[in-house]
């Protein structure tokens, strides 16, 4: 991996991790678009993809760090005493908690082996395309609900079972292509939240599993055979923070008045041409 | 719930205690120890709150 692809891999990260149209699918689907012959599975690459979660998760802490401080410091609060208290920090700190829950498991126990089986670039476009209809499948559910007569609620007013639906939407995420956020957007609208706060908490929602899947990788930093300088660790560590930061910026402006149609129509479009591409052999 | 609670603790601390040792057939895994680890930790956390719900539905 050169220093410039290393860049790019960074800026790549920070910003498909968090916008709805799946990071791990781009990391695979643009160095097999720009024939970068990396090997997926080598421990520099591996070691890289730790520091670029790491930074991700730091981005998140900070955008978010208002709301982790209530958070943390009520769930305290509420261990100590032993009761819920039904204070808003409190209640989302614990839905957080429950909706982590269900990812955590099947990541830590499928994530691998759904990768080495699901890797390949075709199917890393066939699942990008099923993104984009989750994501007008959601609209469409979501507008069909409100038409319905339901209206919108706020996170305090959700409660632990709709927190368990959006955990395990996120495990889709699995499947690499399929965006974590967009599932999780998608879920929380269904659960009658508005798209800002369904995004919000995706993003609360995301910070503990990045960051738990950076730090518990911390060791593939050190395997033997890891090439990686110290200058492409610290440049890609600061590169997806500060793109991260500026999406997740961003991502809270636009969905206070827009929905996840332009991300479904990118990544219909992108999934579709990677399947053309891929399949008729271009880049053969 | 309490005794629930208690009993998933410690069946989820045993396993994750397993997972770091390696000393029985689910071989040796740091990450799964740690998730175990964690679940363990939730579940003395309910088990926590189901103390302070039985202590004051009895008062």
């Amino acid at each position: 991996m050169t220093f410039a692809q290393a860049i790019l891999l960074a800026i790549l990260q920070g910003v498909s991790e968090l916008f709805p149209v799946s990071s791990l699918g781009h990391a695979v689907l643009v160095p097999a678009l720009l024939r970068w012959s990396i090997d997926r599975a080598s421990p520099t690459f591996l070691a890289f993809i730790v520091v670029l979660h790491l930074g991700t998760a730091v981005a998140l802490l900070i955008y978010y760090r208002r709301e982790w401080y209530a958070i943390i410091r009520a769930m305290i609060g509420s261990i100590v005493r032993g009761k819920l208290s039904g204070e808003p920090s409190e209640h989302l700190g614990w839905l957080l908690v429950v909706g982590s829950v269900p990812v955590g498991i099947l990541g830590v126990f499928l994530e691998r082996a759904m990768r080495a089986l699901l890797g390949a670039p075709i199917t890393v476009a066939i699942f990008l395309t099923c993104n984009g209809f989750i994501m007008f499948l959601g609209e469409h559910l979501r507008n069909r609900q409100l038409a319905g007569g339901r209206t919108y609620k706020t996170l305090d007013e959700i409660g632990w079972r709709e927190a368990v639906f959006v955990g395990f939407s996120q495990a889709l995420a699995l499947f690499p292509g399929i965006s974590r956020s967009g599932s999780s957007i998608v879920a929380g609208l269904l659960v009658d939240l508005n798209h800002l706060q369904a995004a919000r908490f995706a993003f609360l929602l995301a910070t503990p599993i990045i960051g738990a899947a950076g730090l518990l990788e911390i060791p593939e930093l050190f395997a033997p055979g890891v090439e990686l300088t110290l200058v492409e660790s610290i440049v890609g560590g600061i590169l997806a923070a500060i793109t991260a930061y500026l999406s997740v910026a961003f991502l809270e402006r636009y969905f206070k008045t827009n929905d996840l149609r332009p991300f479904g129509w990118y990544s219909l479009a992108a999934g579709v041409a990677c399947i053309v591409i891929f399949s008729t052999g271009v880049l053969k | 719930m309490k005794g629930l609670a208690l009993i998933l603790a410690v069946i989820f601390l045993v396993v994750a205690g397993s997972y770091w040792t390696g000393i029985t057939p689910l071989g040796h895994h740091t990450k799964h120890g740690i998730l175990f680890f964690i679940l363990g930790v939730l579940c003395l956390v309910w088990m926590r709150f189901s103390n302070t719900e039985t202590a004051s539905s009895r008062r």
